[in-house]
């Protein structure tokens, strides 16, 4: 997999964290991973089909969710409701569909699926024979774990 | 008061669109997917109608044509998180006058709503 993937997304969480969530935000380090996802207390999963297909997370412990929640919706979440479930889905949908911009300006025209929420800790979720790329994206409300895992389907 | 029809799936982005609009004066109407934006664009003839695109049951670019058939004179503006070129010249295709790419500012909303119903 190409590392330049994952920049789309590191990028377009910066936009949509600043703006939705109130935040600032720093990137941590990159790394890659062939092994399964341990998952946090909250994932948010999207597949992406196209000229490249795979999976994007995002991974963060339900305090940040909370919190990220609480910002956009610009009231405080201590029950994590429906309200608060379909913000934090908007929100890994938004970054996503800002990255496939910058993906088809690279020759990658892809679709999205609808968001899924993934809650419990220490699930693993394999992406199969796919790596991740990982960046972890601090903002003020707790860190948010991006996985690409993302593979061209040589097509373009 | 002008009538604006917020057509998404997601509740976050219909209350965050219809906080706005209501604040602003305008009267707003709620549709979650595009066969409910379809019925209730012919029941209730909003002034204006502001569609996502990825949406269960009807997706907002065939919700668009089924307006446009009904009423040509229909003005509708698109918001979506999927700002790639061939989306944005699909729903254009199809009648849309302008494309919002989510995360939308509120500012861009408001301009773009006071042009089309000006």
């Amino acid at each position: 997999m190409k590392v330049e993937f994952i920049n789309p997304f590191v990028t377009a969480a910066y936009k949509v964290l600043e703006q939705e969530a109130k935040t600032s935000v720093r990137r941590g380090e990159l790394s890659i991973e062939k092994t399964a996802v341990t998952s946090e207390d909250v994932t948010i999963l999207i597949g992406i089909v196209g000229g490249v297909r795979g999976m994007v997370l995002y991974g963060m412990k339900e305090k940040t969710a909370k919190a990220i929640a609480s910002a956009m919706l610009n009231q405080q979440v201590l029950l994590f409701d429906e309200m608060a479930e379909s913000a934090l889905a908007e929100m890994g949908n938004i970054i996503s569909g800002l990255a496939t911009i910058d993906l088809e300006k690279a020759g990658y025209i892809c679709q999205l699926s609808p968001p899924t929420v993934v809650y419990g800790r220490n699930t693993m979720i394999s992406t199969v024979k796919i790596a991740r790329l990982i960046v972890p994206v601090h903002t003020d409300h707790g860190t948010i774990t991006i996985h690409v895992a993302l593979s061209e389907t040589g097509k373009g | 008061m002008a009538k604006i029809l917020v057509v998404d799936d997601a509740a976050f982005m219909r209350m965050r669109a219809s906080k706005l609009l209501t604040d602003n004066g305008y009267e707003v109407i709620e549709a979650e997917n595009g066969l409910d934006a379809v019925e209730k664009y012919k029941a209730e003839r909003p002034d204006l109608v502001i569609m996502d695109i990825t949406m269960p049951v009807m997706d907002g670019i065939e919700a668009v044509k089924a307006i446009k058939s009904y009423d040509p004179d229909a003005i509708i503006i698109m918001c979506s998180a999927l700002g790639q070129q061939a989306m944005v010249i699909n729903a254009v295709r199809a009648g849309a006058k302008d494309f919002i790419v989510k995360p939308f500012q509120p500012d861009r909303i408001l301009a773009t709503v006071k042009k089309f119903l000006a």
